[in-house]
């Protein structure tokens, strides 16, 4: 490994001193500047998985956007393996919540899709679908429609497709945020056997607190008006997690921790537009 | 305070039955089954109304033909109508006239189709050539196609040309519109998606926005289409030698309203026709659409 020796100091995702503004206001005159983003720096290792959690409008999907390259920063960089990001690319793969798959293509040509882009040759790319379906269990409904699919289903394919050009980071934008408990209960698991079984570096957006615990390695509080990064936590549970993780104490003890640190914020910064007017 | 101790004011005790709750036989409004609110209907009962629906429509027309037989507002009785379609396909003319006016909304229509869905692309999906077009386009919508009719004539002499423009110019900006709010329709997720699938610009355009859009193409077609023939009808009641509404005009001077009725009829069922190819066409290419 001595040839890496700069890549092993250089993190997989690094955040540097990131601000978005964004302009609110239909006519020019009238426009406001909010800050979505506050100065927020973080690093992601190579195989971590990192969520960011916040209530609602504190920038945690603002940002996921930023990583993805679809959004650009008012100031800041986001550097990829010591690469700065300028751009969407295959190598960070995303799932959003939902509505992102093509309707028109079946299970498999959804999932195909990323590689045909990248050319792939076809015996290779239905070898890859293929592995791919039988990890999400979704052999058996290659050739459907996603309207044929429970919304758990579809998530599933939204994974599998954002996997299949290997990219170096997964992105997850709320993936399970509009599932029902058990859909989401056995999708979290489907995400623990992908990341364990591929070590890809995770970093996931969700509102979920326990789910967060759960899945991830280390937490990124945010809070809002404007996003700050209030807190990083280290989750103290190893690879091996399971229904009994999320009985014990100090998992409990950690939710009410995070839950807390999201209601103060709230309740002591109430709905102020911490703007500055444009004129 | 426990909970025993809040009692629930009730608007009706038990004792006292409401009658706006329920009738004798329980609580609630009973629900029809045939006019239920966005209700569904079997597939039996809903051919059944179809039936009697065109049923109905030629008793009608049967009925005022026997009232309305004179002379004036005078309505022919179905025979004459089909007698009068019978021996205008005699006489020759009727095949000619029905390629001349449908060869010449599918030659307009084709290129209003083409037309509006390039600029509909561009400008569904693109904010700066929407702003671009905004003014142009919502000024042409308003001024009426029909009103360049002289205009035309005057450019384009009185052959083909000025009619195809006139069917062209009466739907092109229907077009643009209608396919750019298909286009905007797609979900942004979906784009967003595609990009970090490592698609281009060209590639969500060409392999995600416009298979999206498709059905929804064919729809704004149909839909379209009638304000096709309608630009037609005006092309060729001013100056033709041949066509449906050309035909129209020469029965008006021989007073055949029974010939009139019959083109009408024509005129209708190629409405049809063609909605009910467009349809299949949509089935057929977007399954995944179908409703």
């Amino acid at each position: 490994m001595s040839s890496t020796t700069f890549r092993q100091t250089a993190p997989k995702v690094a955040i540097r001193n990131l601000f978005k503004d964004f302009q609110v206001g239909n006519s020019a005159r009238s426009a406001t500047t909010v800050r979505a983003i506050d100065d927020v720096s973080f690093t992601v290792s190579q195989g971590e998985f990192v969520c960011i959690v916040g209530a609602s409008g504190c920038g945690k999907s603002t940002l996921l956007n930023i990583v993805s390259g679809l959004e650009t920063a008012t100031s800041g960089a986001i550097e990829i393996d010591g690469e700065p990001v300028i751009g969407p690319g295959p190598d960070r793969g995303m799932v959003f919540q939902a509505y992102s798959l093509y309707p028109w293509k079946t299970v498999a040509e959804n999932v195909a899709f990323g590689l045909e882009i990248a050319k792939m040759p076809k015996p290779e790319r239905q070898e890859r679908v293929k592995e791919l379906l039988g990890v999400m269990e979704l052999t058996e409904f290659a050739d459907r429609l996603p309207k044929e699919l429970s919304g758990g289903m579809r998530q599933r394919v939204a994974i599998a497709r954002a996997l299949a050009p290997s990219p170096d980071v997964l992105l997850l934008d709320e993936p399970f945020g509009a599932l029902d408990a058990m859909t989401k209960r056995s999708l979290q698991e489907f995400l623990r056997i992908v990341w364990l079984r591929t070590g890809t570096t995770i970093l996931m957006v969700t509102h979920d607190v326990p789910e967060a615990i759960y899945l991830s390695q280390r937490i990124c509080v945010m809070t809002p008006h404007p996003g700050r990064l209030a807190e990083i936590i280290d989750v103290p549970f190893g690879a091996v997690r399971g229904p009994m993780t999320k009985r014990d104490p100090r998992f409990l003890d950690l939710v009410d921790e995070i839950e807390d640190m999201l209601h103060d914020q709230s309740a002591t910064q109430p709905e102020s537009m911490t703007g500055t007017s444009h004129e | 305070m426990t909970a025993s101790d809040i009692t629930i004011p009730r608007a009706n005790g038990p004792s006292e039955p409401s009658t706006k709750l329920g009738s004798s036989d329980g609580r609630g409004t009973r629900q029809g089954s045939l006019l239920r609110l966005r209700g569904d209907i079997p597939a039996s009962t809903r051919s059944a109304a179809v039936v009697a629906g065109v049923v109905c429509l030629l008793g009608l027309w049967g009925l005022a033909s026997t009232i309305f037989a004179g002379e004036g507002f005078a309505i022919p009785t179905i025979a004459a109508t089909w007698n009068a379609l019978v021996e205008m396909a005699r006489d020759g003319t009727l095949w000619p006239d029905f390629l001349a006016s449908t060869r010449r909304v599918a030659i307009g229509y084709s290129i209003s189709i083409i037309i509006g869905v390039f600029f509909g692309m561009m400008i569904g999906s693109f904010a700066s050539i929407d702003a671009f077009f905004e003014p142009q386009f919502g000024f042409l919508r308003y001024v009426p196609a029909t009103a360049l009719t002289p205009l035309f004539l005057i450019w384009l002499g009185i052959d083909e040309a000025p009619k195809i423009a006139l069917v062209v110019v009466g739907t092109v900006f229907y077009n643009i519109l209608m396919v750019a709010d298909v286009v905007r329709a797609v979900p942004n997720e979906l784009i967003k998606a595609s990009y970090t699938l490592g698609a281009s610009r060209r590639t969500v355009l060409r392999r995600v926005i416009f298979p999206h859009a498709w059905p929804g193409m064919i729809d704004v077609a149909r839909i379209n289409l009638a304000a096709a023939w309608l630009m037609l009808v005006v092309a060729e009641l001013l100056a033709a030698q041949e066509g449906l509404a050309f035909r129209i005009i020469r029965a008006q001077r021989f007073r055949r309203i029974d010939r009139m009725f019959a083109l009408l009829l024509v005129f209708g069922l190629l409405g049809i026709a063609s909605d009910f190819a467009l349809r299949a066409m949509r089935n057929r290419s977007a399954q995944w659409a179908r409703d």
